[in-house]
């Protein structure tokens, strides 16, 4: 009985824990970032959702719409009136408008060959959530990173020493050479290449940059402050019911540890005259 | 106020029926804890179709609106990311709740005589929630939706002469498309409502052969029994309490642990995602259909059959089960087997959960085997346990004579 045990538990475990699988497929997982909303206690932090607001009309919004949040609504954010109407101006729109791209589907279709997503849920929509959005904005090759593609191609042939040095900044298997020869090769190229895309090539140059957008209040618009504003921006979008799901959560949650014991103890009573 | 109560009970006897079905109905006085899971599938039930009726009420079963339409639920209905969440959540306890209280019949040998009707009952449940549980998860049209639809109704293009045919009526088309979607909700709406009938039809078999218990003999006389009501009222509205506690942890703080990122994606038919994988409650049916890919051409139709007869089985099982002892409390073999066939079930899962073409240890032992091994062990249980009990292998301890 006890081997059956073992046996038992050893099986439940292997079901519970993600084992490393070898697949086909596999994308670096990004890595975690620190997000205020997350976990029980979390909200959104509004003043990087503001700022976030300003990155995804100003830079996301040239391609992409957020087309189930209406202008209007970022004033839940904390925009007065007159920062949004200068916001929705930047895609041509008025504040009652829904937050879509002044870039119609055809054009986009057209230059990148698909239909860049909307971005209304796009946080929720991926695996790794906002930790894999964060790393696809800040996954793009460094300048640094570029000039090791080109040293590397240049010599022709990839020595151990190199493949190692690639893997560990571009994040590409170092056992499989050729592999990584044809990648370096398009990434030299040219084509859009992104450490924590699956499969590592997609349609969307890189985005951002540091510097991209200005803000008002003078918050630091390094690349990693940029993407963490507007992945916070996008959180919020995904889901702007969310605070409001945690704190009647914590009342529901109360009342029913309450009723829960009160249940349990009248249970007890009930059935000591049988035990 | 008794004296309406006498008109009424003379036409219609309500006091009557209340005292012997539900408030002095004899139940045996040792149920564990196992025995709750029964009324907690029934609450669930209740939310479930109460929240769906609400969810019905703003949601649109077309395929260009059906995925705006949740998000409007999500946004602008009043407490509609509660409705919701409530449901998503839902049919992950129901299953978890019909699992081990079918497991909880398998161990205690509650499908053992007089109860057989009562287990098939349940296994036509369990059947209806499969098909009502798999026809909701199209609603919400997102890609997991969608392609989930489009590879499970694909299955039954493999039963021979008809398939094709059979598909294209069930599409209602040459593709999953709105009439899917139309007809999809049209029978999630209505199925639920059938299993409430069908739980009645089961409860109606409870009371006609009482509840089996642990040791798993005939209750006799009024000392192996109580009341239902207030012991066992009182212990499943503690169990309900206990339940609602995980269930609000996931519905109001993790409401998304159970949902595929992917379905948050509206439906695509030109974009196959990289991995489809069904709701986790359908992932070891899953593997069991999928490991059945050595027999050329009747792989198809041989991994279908496999796994409608993984949960059909059950049918036979009163008859397999030949040993003179109902609990299995008392037969060390059968329980061993029972731990590994729960234990071989949640490899199944995650057998199920990966990709068919992964592998352990760098390629040193490929999925697919796993998978054929734990089939093997699925229906090897039912097998074992038939040659066990009918050449006397196993030998019982002695069952108290009371309990």
């Amino acid at each position: 009985m006890r081997l059956i045990k073992t046996f038992f538990a050893v099986c439940v475990a292997a079901a519970m824990v993600p084992v490393a699988l070898h697949a086909s497929s596999g994308a670096p997982t990004p890595p975690e970032q620190s997000w205020s909303h997350t976990g029980i206690f979390g909200s959104y932090d509004k003043h990087a959702a503001k700022r976030g607001a300003q990155v995804a009309v100003e830079v996301c919004m040239g391609c992409h719409s957020i087309s189930l949040i209406k202008f209007d609504q970022l004033r839940a954010l904390g925009l007065s009136e007159a920062e949004v109407k200068k916001l929705a101006e930047v895609q041509g729109r008025s504040k009652n408008d829904r937050m879509t791209s002044a870039m119609d589907e055809t054009a986009a279709k057209d230059s990148f060959g698909v239909i860049p997503p909307d971005l209304s849920l796009i946080t929720k929509a991926r695996k790794g959530y906002e930790d894999y959005i964060y790393g696809l904005l800040t996954g793009y090759p460094s300048e640094a990173e570029m000039e090791l593609a080109k040293k590397v191609m240049a010599k022709g042939s990839i020595s151990e020493q190199d493949a190692l040095e690639v893997q560990s900044a571009l994040l590409i298997n170092a056992h499989e050479k050729e592999h990584m020869k044809a990648k370096l090769e398009r990434l030299v190229g040219g084509a859009n290449f992104n450490k924590y895309f699956p499969g590592n090539f997609l349609a969307m140059p890189a985005p951002i940059s540091a510097g991209s957008v200005q803000y008002a209040d003078g918050t630091d618009n390094s690349l990693k402050q940029l993407s963490r504003d507007v992945v916070t921006f996008l959180a919020w979008a995904a889901e702007p019911t969310m605070e409001e799901r945690k704190s009647l959560g914590f009342w529901v949650m109360g009342y029913l540890f309450v009723l829960t014991i009160l249940l349990y103890a009248i249970k007890r009573r009930i059935w000591a005259k049988v035990h | 106020m008794s004296t309406i109560m006498e008109w009424i009970d003379k036409r219609l006897p309500v006091t009557e029926l209340i005292k012997s079905q539900a408030t002095e109905y004899p139940t045996p006085k040792n149920l564990n804890y196992w025995w709750n899971f029964g009324s907690l599938a029934l609450t669930v039930l209740i939310i479930m179709i109460a929240t769906g009726l609400f969810l019905a009420m703003h949601y649109k079963p077309d395929a260009t609106l059906a995925f705006k339409s949740v998000e409007h639920i999500m946004r602008d209905v009043n407490f509609g990311w509660l409705l919701r969440y409530m449901h998503a959540n839902g049919a992950t306890f129901f299953f978890i709740f019909v699992y081990i209280h079918i497991l909880r019949g398998m161990y205690y040998g509650s499908y053992r005589a007089p109860r057989e009707i009562l287990w098939w009952i349940g296994i036509v449940i369990f059947f209806m929630l499969m098909g009502t549980a798999f026809m909701g998860y199209v609603l919400p049209w997102g890609q997991m939706s969608y392609w989930g639809a489009a590879v499970i109704t694909n299955l039954m293009s493999a039963i021979p002469v008809v398939g094709s045919d059979l598909v294209t009526w069930i599409w209602g088309g040459f593709s999953v498309a709105d009439p899917t979607l139309n007809r999809f909700f049209v029978l999630h709406f209505l199925l639920p409502l059938l299993v409430f009938g069908v739980v009645f039809v089961h409860l109606w078999a409870l009371h006609a052969v009482h509840s089996n218990n642990p040791v798993g003999i005939d209750a006799h006389d009024d000392k192996d029994n109580l009341p239902f009501h207030p012991y066992y009222t009182i212990k499943d509205l503690y169990g309900v309490g206990v339940f609602l506690i995980f269930y609000c942890y996931f519905v109001f703080f993790a409401p998304n642990a159970f949902l595929e990122a992917d379905n948050y994606i509206p439906a695509n038919p030109m974009q196959t995602p990289a991995h489809i994988v069904p709701e986790w409650y359908f992932l070891p049916f899953y593997a069991i259909l999928r490991s059945i890919d050595f027999l050329g051409s009747f792989s198809k139709l041989a991994g279908v059959v496999a796994m409608v007869l993984s949960i059909a089985i059950l049918f036979i099982l009163p008859f397999l089960d030949r040993s003179p002892v109902r609990s299995f409390r008392y037969r060390p073999l059968s329980k061993q087997l029972f731990w590994i066939f729960v234990a071989n079930a949640f490899v199944l899962g995650w057998v199920g959960y990966n990709p068919p073409d992964a592998s352990l240890f760098h390629g040193a032992i490929p999925l697919i085997l796993i998978g054929r091994t734990s089939t093997a062990i699925y229906f090897g249980y039912f097998v074992i346990l038939w040659l066990v009990t009918a050449l006397d292998i196993e030998k019982p301890r002695p069952v108290p004579k009371c309990l």
